[in-house]
């Protein structure tokens, strides 16, 4: 979910001007984005199989208890469904079913990460931006009535925790168990990283988490942090505090002395570059979770193709079912004047 | 860190599956050339998935089809691959495949423990490319649909399929190396379905599905770009329907074999609206997206409509109709 540092809300001037300072945005917006997935370009690899199983899916009529507004641009459900609640893993994700709604009909489900679990009310929340049609539609629907949702889906963000059998085995060492993480989410994108952040309240990481938004009205997560406990670094484009080159000189700073032992990353592709750098200079592992369109959410539709470049003959990865979590891992710079090498 | 279940839970998935129906009384069987399906209620090809298989219980449909199969492995088209705009879904999905061989060995066992008889979607870029593909694939299946309508691959939007000799060529090939029933999946681009349709059943084809996506080009509402990847796609959804109930009841009246319809199909009386002119068995495509019942949910409500009008077969249903 790249966010873009303009906003189109504010041009004000003559009906000629304001379309063109629209269209000017629109093309900002466009270029943003475009660089924005550029970012992602040879980051992104599949996750070693994980040790913990997937649980299965299901779909449900998850009746709506709360549906609020957050901050100036977001609304939250929150959504009864018993099974999701309790078997939900940190970073899976929801597809829902926008109901139609006067004359208005939505087709396909829209992807929503599972940003709360709450297994003894058996309660998930979602956190949404008002994006096109669907999460237009999906505004109206009222506290009582119930939305269809698919969930849950996708692999998760997993700590390195007491694990990775292959790398304990290799070094003929215990495996560590991840003590402290570094999370970093910007806008929706702090949604992926929440059951992170539950898991590491439950488990005794110790999370730093970065949030970051157009201004402070637009930061997710505050009150979910706080009551998580998490260390929280909110950084706005407002006072510039979420810019690339100052957000990693403040991590750099901060974990100078002792690096996190993982980086969790979700919300835009440069965030995922910048995570996927500090994780090769601190030689901890990166996981970045990332978006497509999705129609189906199981791997059948093969709608979701990953954004990276792939052998024409073989499909490269699925977000939906390899992921939305992905590793980040940089991609090994070519020796130079590699170009010129013949044959 | 999520821990087992603390109680036992439930969701409408399950309650779904335990309001399976007793076996009933109506006969909602259909024939396929020499294939029996226990219902006429199938999905269409690239929207269904063993993966689904957990969500639906897949034994109350008529079939399950693949997603096509091409002799070699194809990668697909680059994102986005899909989309949705007013008038529908559009997609570029591109059809990765992974060949016959591959197919075989990963994807077929899967499709086997369904426990429902197996349509195997095939596809090819000329029309000498179908009849290996089925020799490839070995006798697995129960049937082969040759898509020889995908509307976003080959020479910007023509197809195979559009052209009935071409139909004829790939037909008659294909029944070289197959007992199985051969259905022709055409397209909705072309210029006369009648001519498509008896093409195929003259070749020896045992049915005909009608039809694939419509071929469009989805753009963003305000800056006007491209939507996919790979700038076209297919258009399919609700609103196609009557566009392919057209070519449905043209198919019907041209040609013997079974007709099976495929095109934004959501509901029991969308399935019935086919059968009234003239289909015989149903695909369900974009719909099983947002509700995944949805297939079974048809099957059993054309059980229970057959059972509140007190008929014993399908077609007595539709017979009503038509007095
Ligand atoms: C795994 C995952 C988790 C997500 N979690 C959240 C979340 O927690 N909160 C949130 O606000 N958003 C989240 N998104 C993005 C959200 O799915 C889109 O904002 C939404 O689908 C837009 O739908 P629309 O109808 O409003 O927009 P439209 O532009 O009208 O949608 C048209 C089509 O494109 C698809 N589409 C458009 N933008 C996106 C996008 N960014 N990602 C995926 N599909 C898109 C739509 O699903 C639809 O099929 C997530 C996406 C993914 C893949
Ligand atoms: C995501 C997607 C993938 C598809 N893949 C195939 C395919 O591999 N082979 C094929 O013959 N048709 C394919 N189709 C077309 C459908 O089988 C069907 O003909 C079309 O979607 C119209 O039906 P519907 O309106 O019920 O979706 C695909 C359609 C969609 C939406
Ligand atoms: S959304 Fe269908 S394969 Fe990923």
């Amino acid at each position: 979910m790249p966010t873009t540092p303009t906003d189109t809300s504010a041009v004000t001037g003559t009906p000629v001007t304001v379309a063109r300072a629209a269209l000017d945005a629109l093309r900002r917006q466009q270029a943003f984005a475009a660089a924005d997935e550029a970012a992602l370009d040879g980051l992104i690899a599949v996750r070693p199989p994980a040790r913990m199983p997937r649980p299965d899916p299901v779909w449900d009529d998850a009746v709506v208890l709360v549906h609020d507004v957050v901050g100036e641009r977001y609304r939250r459900l929150v959504l009864a469904t018993d099974t999701i609640a309790t078997t939900a893993l940190a970073g899976q994700f929801l597809m829902i079913t926008v109901p139609s709604r006067g004359g208005e009909r939505i087709l396909l489900p829209r992807p929503m990460a599972i940003h709360r679990r709450h297994p003894e009310q058996g309660t998930v929340e979602v956190i949404y931006g008002v994006a096109g049609r669907g999460t237009t539609a999906l505004v109206d629907v009222a506290v009582g009535e119930s939305l269809l949702v698919t969930g849950p889906l996708g692999r998760g963000f997993e700590f390195p925790c007491p694990a990775e059998p292959d790398a304990a085995e290799a070094s003929g060492t215990e495996p560590q168990p991840a003590r402290t993480a570094l999370m970093i989410g910007r806008g929706v994108g702090v949604c992926a990283i929440m059951g992170s952040v539950e898991d590491a309240a439950a488990q005794g990481v110790v999370a730093t988490v970065v949030l970051s938004g157009r201004s402070w009205a637009n930061l997710i997560g505050l009150s979910d942090c706080a009551e998580l406990g998490a260390t929280v670094i909110p950084v706005t484009d407002d006072d510039g505090s979420s810019a690339l080159p100052a957000l990693g000189e403040l991590l750099r700073g901060l974990f100078a002395a002792t690096p996190p032992d993982v980086i969790l990353v979700c919300g835009a592709g440069v965030l995922a570059r910048l995570a996927a750098e500090l994780g090769d200079e601190w030689g901890v592992p990166v996981q970045v979770s990332l978006e497509a369109h999705m129609a189906c959410g199981l791997g059948y539709c093969h709608g979701c193709a990953a954004p990276v470049a792939t052998d024409p003959a073989v499909e490269g990865p699925l977000v939906c079912v390899d992921g939305p979590v992905f590793d980040a891992v940089l991609p090994i710079a070519a020796p130079a004047g590699g170009d010129n090498v013949a044959g | 860190m999520t821990i087992a279940p603390p109680r036992s839970t439930t969701d409408a998935r399950r309650v779904f599956f335990d309001a399976r129906p007793a076996v009933a009384a109506v006969d909602l069987s259909v024939r396929i050339g020499g294939l029996t399906l226990a219902n006429p209620v199938m999905p269409a090809s690239g929207c269904f998935g063993p993966s689904l298989g957990r969500l639906i219980p897949v034994t109350e449909l008529g079939a399950v089809v693949t997603k096509t199969v091409f002799g070699t492995p194809r990668g697909g088209n680059p994102a986005h691959r899909l989309t949705e705009i007013r008038a529908g879904m559009v997609n570029s999905v591109g059809i990765p495949s992974l060949g016959a061989a591959g197919y075989l060995t990963g994807q077929h066992p899967l499709y086997l423990a369904l426990g429902v008889p197996v349509i195997v979607s095939v596809g090819g870029h000329r029309a000498s490319e179908y009849a290996p593909v089925v020799r490839d694939l070995r006798g697995a299946g129960d049937a082969y649909e040759l898509n020889v309508s995908c509307p976003n691959l080959d020479r910007d939007g023509t197809d195979i399929g559009s052209d009935p000799d071409a139909i004829g060529k790939v037909v008659r090939a294909v029944r070289q190396e197959t007992d199985k029933p051969v259905i022709v999946k055409l397209p909705v681009l072309v210029s006369s379905i009648t001519d498509c349709a008896r093409a195929a059943e003259d070749a020896g084809a045992d049915a005909v599905c009608v039809a694939n996506s419509i071929p469009a080009l989805p753009l963003a509402p305000d800056t006007r770009s491209p939507l996919l990847g790979n700038v076209i796609g297919g258009l399919s959804g609700p609103n196609i329907r009557p566009i392919v109930l057209r070519l449905v009841w043209l198919a019907s009246r041209a040609v013997q074999i079974p007709v099976i319809a495929c095109g934004g199909i959501e509901t029991a009386d969308d399935a019935l609206d086919y059968f009234s002119v003239g289909a015989r068995a149903v695909q369900v495509g974009t719909a099983s997206f947002g509700r995944p019942f949805a297939m079974v949910e048809i099957a059993r409500a054309l059980q229970e409509r057959c059972l509140a009008a007190e008929v014993a077969v399908l077609a007595e249903l539709i017979e009503l109709w038509r007095d």
